[in-house]
């Protein structure tokens, strides 16, 4: 078991560009109070696919999306601490997420909450062929890896589902948004 | 009671069969057909070569039946859990872009 532990994951196989990640965050898992491994291929995926309801909204959502994938690879620790992890290591991480593969989509740092979101995407005949997120917060690092095409009418819509609920974005701007006064004659 | 006794002592007396009784017994002993115990039965019927292979079939068709059913129960038990690990990896995933989306309208309210 230790052997497999200290192994290379590998995400995103089958021609994809493989992304490695490095031994000392699977190593992870034994530090983390809660750990989060999900590794599904397009036969785990398919087997999965079949078991999915049209009734639930969630598991309709789902079915529609899992059907242009190959492998959705999730890695997830929570700490009782800060300082747990190596940044060097999610650097690492990060660093294979380079063009012209992939490019990075999105990018957020709060320095006040110590939190580092990077959101990339992997572009092949002008489709999304890969999605990967690397959130890393003081006391949990995630790491999502999805290979395959991904509708991007659909991954607009993908924050906001499964049990997330969407954020009322939208009307909180109007509200904030000045009136725009009317001009004196 | 000596009367009583002298009865008694009668009654409990040894008899002596009756001429012939003795080949009377033997013959009706051969007579009787044997009793045949119930495996001897049972047994007996499977010498009969289709009622065997009715058997073997009937036994390998609830094997296979068996088999098969415990087969789709473990199907079903994969699915379920890949489906199960399959909605969690998109709720985190769901999750995450939803805190990246968040922190970009943040910055760009500012």
């Amino acid at each position: 078991m230790k052997l497999l532990v200290c192994l290379l994951t590998v995400f995103g196989l089958a021609g994809a560009q493989e992304i490695k990640l490095p031994p000392s965050i699977e190593k992870l898992a034994d530090k983390a109070d809660e750990v989060v491994d999900v590794t599904l291929d397009a036969n785990m995926l398919g087997v999965a696919a079949k078991f999915l309801s049209e009734g639930n909204q969630d598991e309709a959502t789902a079915k529609k999306l899992v059907s242009g994938l190959k492998g959705i690879y999730v890695r997830s620790f929570e700490f009782s601490k800060e300082g747990e992890y190596s940044v060097a290591d999610v650097d690492a991480l990060r660093a294979q997420y380079q063009p012209p593969v992939w490019s990075r989509m999105v990018g957020v740092r709060s320095k006040k909450s110590g939190e580092h979101t990077d959101v990339f995407i992997r572009q092949a005949n002008g489709n999304i062929a890969g999605l990967a997120v690397i959130a890393a917060e003081p006391r949990e690092l995630t790491i999502v890896h999805i290979s395959g095409n991904i509708d991007p009418e659909q991954l607009q819509h993908l924050g906001g589902e499964f049990g997330i609920p969407k954020l009322e974005l939208e009307k909180k701007k109007q509200a904030t948004t000045p009136e725009a006064k009317p001009q004196a004659k | 009671m000596s009367r009583l006794e002298d009865d008694l002592r009668q009654a409990l007396s040894r008899q002596e069969p009756s001429d012939g009784f003795a080949d009377r017994v033997l013959a009706r002993v051969q007579a009787e057909p044997p009793r045949v115990s119930l495996w001897e039965r049972l047994s007996g019927l499977f010498r009969m070569p289709a009622l065997r292979l009715a058997t073997v079939a009937a036994l390998c068709m609830v094997l296979a039946i068996g088999i098969g059913f415990e087969q789709q129960r473990r199907s079903r038990e994969q699915g379920e859990a890949a489906k199960q690990k399959l909605m969690l990896a998109l709720r985190i995933t769901s999750s995450k872009l939803q805190t990246a989306r968040t922190a970009v309208h943040s910055i760009s309210e500012e």
